[in-house]
């Protein structure tokens, strides 16, 4: 009974570990607020942003150019990946392509693209496209090329032809990875967002934290960067666990790992 | 005498990997006959599947040349079933779409291929599991839903690479009986792969043993079957013109022990 | 005889390389050209060019690059070093998998970038500061992989060298590590793709040198010749690192298991 509700406690540990010695910290150290505040003060700041404040605003900011962004990396990504997983001849003339604009995708490209498009939406919708592709792209070619062989020269025995296997063997197949890669392209998409934000937006999550720094409010940064955390678990928890239960893990390919 | 069904002359296989060359085979000539079953014993690794392979069109030749109904292989097809020596059924569909598969790429009728799929889940005592996912169940069973898929598409030569060795003592006994009446009352013709000296005598109007690698057939040894298949294990047992051959078989393995 | 004719396809190999990037110069200069795109938009190719022997004759590359490499540098060694054995306390232990997995899951969330606010009110506009930002970018993937690779090695690996009587380490060395590092080195590599990143970023806003403070100063003057430069050699010094270090690895480890197919 005692070992069933510990068990139960365990996630929780870490962030009390925090809390506790962050309350200790600033009991006995006694630290300005403008460095560390205290945990009230964290709350308190929160509570007024969400009722009183711009907070609302930000966050829908921030969403919708995530998902615009995310969507057409995915689509983009998965097309492309898709292709050169197939067809290994595209996969090499584009691979060195691929190597070298991944090494610069992101936050890599503001300085440049913020003459052309300005600063706002586009821009972050650019940027996390740019960061979501590659991921994407990248996971579907491995988990095309990772895909065993044998099933699908089961199916070709079976008289099956290309399309048939594309579609029976090879897409569930590679789909664990291609949901690993959505779900960190999300995730990575979620950290190009703030970046572009901190730098080229004037309104979003980004911008507050970068406001935060500006009139010296700890308080605020840390506010924004938990909730920061926390609407980027959400999302994985409401967006993409559901199709993983219903597909991979379903079928016995990925454990049932993540909590539920 | 039947016509011909596949013809293996001159053939030999190497494959080639970073650290060189590998041949996988020696010289082989094969010919199976329509409506024959051959079975193949051989050691490991002296190239068993290398030739299955090459017959089911996944593998090209280094050498030799593979005819099947007169027409050379080029890739697989409908007409050669396999069943591999890996589990090749697909982890994302059921039992039920698993078996029904060859035949909906086959676009036969939904209601036809529900009456094959629930005479092979039958056959194959599989009844129960119909809507399980692989990974539910377990290696033998897998093995069963592998070998009805190929059956249920229904292929003119059905190529089976050790289909039973992950299936338990008791059940192999009953799928090997089955399937050496389904090869008496269907006329396929099946080229079975096995370790197993009884069940290659038990199953095969001729068995080929391998000598150990690179592989070449050392031996052909005609199976007499009497009256309508005469393949169960009852009489088997109990017939000493099998044991005879089955000690024959035995020796000539033994011989290659690696 | 022969090994000339090796060699020969070894260089033909090489300029296959080039050749998707020639293929794309001669777009951007097409665009550039063929619409007049304003030089404050996009500069030609010779511009560029030219920016880049300035640069790199005055040592000003040379030392903005010194300073973001050498930052990659300690952050991936330090990040390993903790990451790694964390990941497998994470992966091979249920309680610490349980009491840590939803947290680091948690922080994978909150980007380094998110905390660079608070760790300039910290550590000031300083080297300290973007190192803490990078190591914190990094070792996420690192646990994480490291994790995910201990957990998708099947069950049976760990219970057949366990009924051979094998020690707990020893499984680790002979099932764990060797079935986890296709999975480290991808992390290891993502890792090292968005800590470069996160670094850039990190330069653009502290301005103590490195190639982000580089790329983000040609800004302020529209030196758009500068900010391409600068940006090739942010591409170009990762691909050498990641080419020249991380692939050999990855290679090794992904194709000498056969997970790979030619
Ligand atoms: N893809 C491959 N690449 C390189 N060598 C291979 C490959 N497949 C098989 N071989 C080699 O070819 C030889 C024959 O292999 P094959 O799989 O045909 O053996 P087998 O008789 O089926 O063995 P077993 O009874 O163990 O299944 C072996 O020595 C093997 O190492
Ligand atoms: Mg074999």
């Amino acid at each position: 009974m005692m070992g069933r509700i510990a068990w139960k406690l365990l996630p929780a540990a870490p962030a009390l570990a925090i809390l506790f010695a962050w309350w200790v910290y600033w009991t006995i150290v006694q630290p300005p607020p403008s460095v560390i505040p205290s945990i009230l003060d964290v709350v308190r700041t929160g509570a007024e942003l969400a009722f009183g404040g711009r907070l609302a605003g930000d966050i829908v900011a921030s969403m919708g150019r995530l998902l615009g962004g995310v969507a057409f990396g995915m689509v983009t990504g998965m097309i492309a990946g898709f292709i050169a997983g197939l067809w290994r001849p595209v996969a090499d003339f584009f691979n060195p392509l691929v190597v070298f604009f991944n090494a610069i995708s992101g936050i890599v490209w503001l300085p440049l693209v913020i003459g052309w498009l300005g600063v706002g939406n586009a821009l972050a919708t650019f940027l996390i496209w740019n960061t979501v592709f590659f991921i994407v792209f990248q996971n579907t070619v491995l988990g095309i090329q990772l895909v065993p062989e044998v099933l699908e020269q089961g199916v070709r025995s079976l008289g099956g032809g290309r399309w048939e296997t594309i579609r029976s063997v090879t897409l569930p197949g590679a789909l664990p990875y291609i949901l690993s890669g959505v779900r960190s392209g999300l995730g990575f998409g979620w950290r190009a967002l703030i970046a572009a934000e901190l730098v080229g937006a004037t309104t979003g999550l980004g911008q507050l934290i970068f406001s935060g720094s500006e009139y010296h409010r700890a308080d605020i940064i840390i506010f924004g960067a938990l909730l920061i955390g926390a609407i980027a678990m959400l999302m994985d928890r409401w967006l993409l666990a559901p199709i993983e239960r219903r597909t991979v893990v379903r079928w016995g390919l990925v454990a049932a790992s993540r909590g539920r | 005498m039947s016509a011909d069904k596949i013809v293996v002359s001159g053939f030999r296989h190497f494959f080639q990997s970073d650290s060189g060359r590998v041949q996988a085979t020696g010289e082989i000539d094969v010919t199976i006959r329509e409506g024959e079953v051959v079975t193949l014993v051989g050691p490991s690794g002296c190239g068993k599947t290398t030739l299955l392979k090459a017959i089911a069109g996944f593998i090209t030749p280094s050498e030799g040349q593979i005819l099947c109904d007169g027409k050379p292989v080029r890739g697989p097809g409908r007409e050669r079933g396999v069943v591999f020596q890996e589990l090749a059924i697909l982890p994302w569909r059921t039992v039920r779409k698993n078996i029904a598969h060859g035949l909906e790429i086959a676009r036969v009728p939904k209601a036809e291929r529900d009456r094959t799929v629930e005479r092979l889940i039958g056959l194959m005592s599989l009844n129960g599991f119909e809507d399980r996912y692989p990974h539910e169940l377990s290696g033998g069973m897998r093995q069963r839903v592998a070998v009805a898929r190929t059956w249920a598409a229904d292929p003119d030569v059905i190529l089976m690479d050790e289909p039973f060795a992950a299936v338990d003592a008791m059940t192999r006994l009953t799928l090997q009986e089955e399937l050496g009446r389904l090869c008496a009352t269907t006329h396929k013709t099946v080229f079975f792969i096995t370790h197993s000296v009884e069940e290659a005598v038990f199953l095969g109007d001729r068995v080929l043993v391998m000598t150990k690698r690179p592989g070449t057939i050392k031996a052909t040894l005609d199976v007499p079957r009497h009256g309508k298949g005469g393949r169960d294990w009852d009489s088997f047992t109990g017939d000493p013109e099998m044991r005879a051959i089955s000690e024959q078989v035995m020796h000539l393995v033994h011989a290659e022990r690696v | 005889m022969r090994n000339g004719c090796d060699a020969m396809t070894r260089h033909l190999r090489d300029l296959r390389v080039l050749l998707p990037f020639a293929v794309l110069i001669a777009i951007w200069w097409g665009l550039k050209d063929g619409f007049g795109i304003s030089d404050k938009l996009l500069v030609a190719p010779p511009l560029v060019w030219s920016a880049f022997g300035t640069l790199i004759t005055r040592g000003i590359l040379a030392e903005y690059a010194s300073t973001s490499l050498s930052m990659i540098g300690i952050a991936t060694l330090i990040s390993f070093v903790v990451g790694v054995p964390l990941g497998f306390a994470v992966g091979t232990n249920r309680y610490a998998a349980r009491a840590l997995e939803g947290f680091l899951r948690y922080l994978q969330g909150i980007s380094g970038i998110a905390w660079l606010p608070l760790a300039i009110l910290w550590f000031g506009f300083t080297h300290t500061t973007t190192l803490a930002i990078v190591i914190y970018t990094l070792i996420v993937p690192i646990i994480f992989n490291t994790m995910t690779g201990v957990r998708a090695i099947p069950e049976n690996y760990v219970l057949a060298l366990r009924s051979l009587g094998a020690s707990r380490l020893r499984i680790v060395t002979d099932v764990y590590f060797p079935g986890a590092l296709p999975s480290i080195v991808v992390g290891t590599r993502l890792g090292m793709g968005y800590g470069w990143r996160a670094l850039i970023a990190s330069e653009m806003l502290v301005r103590q040198g490195g190639l982000g403070d580089l790329i983000f100063g040609a800004r302020t003057f529209s030196q758009i010749d500068r900010i391409m430069v600068g940006m090739i050699a942010i591409g170009t010094l990762y691909i050498v690192v990641d080419r020249l270090l991380v692939q050999p690895v990855e290679s090794m480890t992904l194709a000498r298991w056969g997970v790979l197919r030619k």
